[in-house]
Parts: structure tokens; sequence; C-alpha cells
């Protein structure tokens, strides 16, 4: 069964054809990484998939059923934009408030241990607006977290964390997926972050689906590269082109993709007599395949 | 990877039991119903015992057109005469609390929005429906504690003031009724408050204004449905009133939020 599954999904604001047709399919227990550019639509999914806003048009299903269903509406874990807190109240007295919409029973031990889940138990007693902005999005994961949620639906939760708060974050998703087969939906702009965790993703433009893969599928389709430097860079990169298809400089190197042995492009330059002063073989990774999609030109 | 995930069934009445719960706790964890009811309750003192003052003696104000009774603070009784004149007595009275009610609803359903805990809310568990049940029957509480107050700052706004405590043509009893008919009537005032504020959302102002404006279309009739000398089919009448306006507003309002964006 599929976590969530979208078919001809619209959404019109006034003029605006925010989603047009999109379909989606986020299997259970996957941790979904959605991409896309600025305004292509995954908040606006994840809002319509939330109930918060109204659907132009299209199906939207969680588990199977209905997504308006209130029993499967309990099982949902959100964090959109900004966690929904009181900024006067504690954050042990937000939590509960979410704990008790939830019905949920021993409240107090589950808030605690949610909290300490997110490593925030000892900041329980702080007003949420004396909070960090870190600490804000860690509160709202915890608040997500709330009541063992069978579907996580996240909006750029690594937003304002530290290299430490993303480590935790990481570490939770991973570890709620594995343990309790919860379903992860995770937007984010921070695609190195997003690369180590996801194990679906879905590539969203102009409010469509351009493409939908696992990450074996991914690997997949990012081509390994050999990246060289040397003293005379335009030389050799003269050089390798006689001989390679594709040759390109990136980030002050030069990058041979094709399908070619390190210890043959380094006896081609020996027998030019150029070496390289460094060489490393590499895979592009998901930030720069991305690029290359959005860009019209996947490197393969 | 995958495996089964169990839905436990949550009932109507499971639903709105923690929703009311939520919001009673709301309402009363927080200053603003406080400051209402402390509004409420110093608002009748200062006007009493400032217009009496200004009328000289409580016997001259009626010239004016201010308080010559502590009771007209409460309701003029039908056939005393200036049941629809409009004069301070019929301005600022326990009436007033119709218009504070609307800030304390807008206010707290703003809140709900401007936080973004409508969408920890309405993205879980909870249905609109049970939000407009729980927030109409939350702030009808809170609302009739402040006219209750009212009444309790008229009283001793007026012992301040020295003005009489004659009951002419109405009795205890009517009183009671009267008081009772006010708080039924509260109802459609709050149904009214909570379509507008669910409306407008976050916009606080326009939700207060919006509430407001409407009130005052049906200001001129409250003294007529709620006399001091008050019977029980008044109180009846309000209750039916009430409850009808509050379910049939409530869904309304139950509406609108199914058929808005919620952020």
């Amino acid at each position: 069964m599929n976590a969530i599954e979208i078919r001809g999904l619209t959404k019109q604001f006034g003029s605006k054809q925010a989603l047009a047709g999109l379909d989606m399919t986020v299997p259970q227990g996957a941790i979904y990484g959605f991409i896309g550019e600025n305004g292509s639509g995954k908040s606006t999914t994840e809002k319509l998939i939330c109930g918060l806003l109204v659907p132009s048009g299209g199906r939207i299903k969680l588990f199977g059923r209905d997504y308006t269903d209130a029993d499967v509406r309990a099982k949902v874990g959100l964090l959109i934009e900004s966690p929904g807190c009181f900024p006067n109240y504690s954050v042990w007295n937000n939590m509960l408030l979410q704990a008790a919409n939830l019905g949920i029973k021993n409240a107090a031990e589950e808030v605690r241990k949610v909290l300490r889940i997110v490593r925030m138990e000892g900041s329980a007693s702080n007003k949420f607006k004396n909070c960090s902005l870190g600490m804000k999005q860690r509160i709202g994961i915890a608040m997500a977290l709330l009541g063992d949620p069978a579907l996580l639906i996240l909006d750029e939760p690594l937003n304002g964390l530290d290299a430490d708060g993303m480590r935790i974050m990481r570490e939770v998703l991973v570890d709620i997926t594995r343990q309790y087969g919860c379903t992860v939906l995770i937007s984010s702009h921070i695609l190195g972050e997003l690369e180590k965790i996801a194990t679906h993703y879905g590539i969203i433009r102009q409010g469509r689906m351009m493409c939908e893969m696992t990450a074996e599928e991914l690997d997949r389709s990012c081509p390994t590269y050999i990246a060289l430097r040397g003293a005379d860079m335009a030389g050799m990169e003269r050089l390798l082109s006689m001989r390679y298809r594709r040759v390109e400089e990136e980030n002050g190197d030069l990058r041979v993709y094709d399908a070619v042995a390190p210890e043959e492009v380094t006896a081609y330059l020996y027998g030019q007599g150029m070496l390289p002063a460094e060489l490393t073989t590499a895979k592009i990774g998901l930030e720069e395949y991305y690029i290359g999609l959005m860009g019209g030109e996947v490197k393969r | 990877m995958e495996g089964t995930v169990r839905f436990e069934h949550h009932t109507f009445g499971q639903r709105l039991g923690s929703m009311v719960k939520v919001d009673f706790r709301r309402m009363f964890t927080q200053p603003l119903v406080y400051i209402m009811l402390g509004v409420c309750l110093v608002l009748p003192v200062l006007i009493l015992v400032m217009t009496t003052m200004a009328g000289g003696s409580a016997g001259g104000g009626a010239a004016m057109g201010t308080f010559t009774n502590v009771w007209q603070a409460i309701g003029t009784a039908t056939g005393a005469g200036s049941g629809m004149a409009m004069d301070l007595t019929t301005m600022c009275n326990i009436n007033l609390v119709y218009f504070l009610a609307a800030v304390l609803v807008c206010v707290f359903v703003a809140d709900d929005f401007r936080s973004g805990y409508a969408k920890n809310l309405f993205g879980v568990r909870p249905q609109k429906a049970d939000y407009v049940i729980s927030k109409t029957a939350v702030c009808f509480v809170g609302c009739a504690g402040m006219m209750l107050c009212y009444f309790a700052g008229a009283m001793i706004g007026g012992a301040i003031a020295g003005l009489p405590f004659d009951l002419g043509t109405a009795s205890v009893g009517s009183v009671v009724l009267c008081m009772l008919a006010k708080i039924f009537l509260l109802a459609v005032f709050v149904a009214i408050d909570l379509l507008a504020a669910t409306i407008v959302k976050q916009r606080l102002w326009a939700s207060i204004l919006a509430a407001v404006a409407v009130g005052m279309l049906l200001f001129m009739m409250i003294p007529a449905m709620t006399p001091l000398n008050a019977t029980f089919l008044h109180a009846l009448m309000c209750f039916a009133g009430g409850a009808l306006f509050g379910v049939g507003l409530g869904a309304l309002s139950a509406l609108v939020l199914n058929k808005t964006s919620l952020v």
C-alpha cells in the first residue's frame, strides 16, 4: 500500500496555476525527498495533503483512504513552514495542547518522550518565543512525532538547523522509519542532507512531477567522472577533448565523464607529455543531478 | 520496510471532548479572558459613577438621559416608555457586552491562525465542525462570564453612585429571566463573531470590524428581546434563537473553513 497517492492534483490561486495535474506516489516506509525550485508547488502540495488548502481538482489518498478521514489524519504528523505554537506558552504547554488535540492518553509521558528524541527535554519550560530558530524547528519535529504518526510531512525542516541539529534530524528520521515503519515526506533545498537519508525522490517543476525515482535509480542515473587538476589546465583540457567525448570544467576541476579507467587517462596524458597533479574518481550527487535536470542537461 | 498501519477509530465525541478541553485550557490560561472580565466589571462602575457625577445628582440625571436607576444599566422594562429611545441608558448598558464579546471571540480565533496553531490542528485529527462547536461553546462560556461581571459591576457602580435599586414593574425573578435571555442571546452573537473570524482568519481587525458591524444591526433589537421585566417566554425565545442561530451560523463557519485555505 502506498502512504500517499495523488492523481491529477490541481490548485489554482486566482489566475495562477500552482499545481497542474500532479501525480505522486509515496510508498509506505519511504523517506521521500520532495525537490523543486522555489514556487514549483512543493509547499502547496504538502499543504493540500495536510488539508490546509482546498484542491481545485484531483484526488489525494493517504494509506488508501480519503485524505480528510479523521482516523487517517490522526496518524499524520506535520511541520509546515514553522511549528504552530503560541509564543507566550512554554514549550511543554504547547506540546501538551497538541497531545490533547490528538487525544493522546499519557500526554505528559509522550511529550517527554518526543522531546527526548529531539534532545529538547532541557528546554521544556522555556517560553516558545524565547527559543532560537533551530530550537523551534526541533520543537516542530517533536510536535509532529506526537502520537506515533504513520506519516510525517515536513516542509523545509532543516531550515535554521545547525550542523548538530541536522545530524539529530537525520538520525531521528532514519530511526523512526526503520523502527516504526513511519513514512516521511520531506521537502528541502539542502539536497546534500536529503541525499543522506532519502530512499525515494520526487522532482517537481511548475506544478507537475518531472520524475519520481528510488535512491538506487538515482544512483544509477548519476554518472561517475574523473576529476583532474594540473598546472596547465587549458592544455590538459585541449588534450582530453581530443580524445574523450565529454570533458567539462567545473569547480576548478577538469571532469572526464566518459566511462574510462583513471589509469587510461593518466597513461594518455603521460603519452602526451603531461601529468595531472591530482586525479580523483567521483560520482555526481543529487544536487548536481538536480541542477542538471533543471537546466535541461542531465549528466549521464 | 512496509508494515500494516492500524488506524484507531476516533469518534466525534472523543474528538470534540479533546478539542473542548484544549479550548477551555487555552481560554482560561491566557490573560485575554481575564482582561475582558475585568473590563466588564469596571466599565459599568465607571459609567454609572461618572454619568451620575456629570448629571449633578441621581435625580437630576433624567433630563440629560443619564442613569436614574441602577437597573437601567441592565435593561428597560417594556412599557416604560424609553425602550427604543437612543439615550445614554440604552447605549451604555449591559448590551455593550455583545460588542466586547466580539473582541474576545475574534482575538481567540485569530490567535489560532496567527500563531500557526490552526495548521497543527486541521492537519491532524480535529475536523472543522469540531473546531466550530468547541469554539462556540468555550467562547459562549467566556462571554457569559463577561455578562455576569457586567451585572456585578453595575450593582457595585450603582451602590457607589448612590442610585436607587427600585425595580418598578419588574421583579427579582424577571431580572433573572432577563439575564438568562441576554446570556442565551449571546449564542447568536458568538456565532456571528465566529463566522466573521473564520472568514477573515488571521486578520484580527477585519474580523472585529465585521463582527461589530453585524452586531450593530441587531443591537436595536436586544432591548425588546430582553426587557428588564422579562418573562419565561422571553428567555425561551432567546434560547431558541440562540440555539438556531448558533447551529445555523456554526454550520456556515464550518463550511467556510472547509472551502477556504487555512494558511
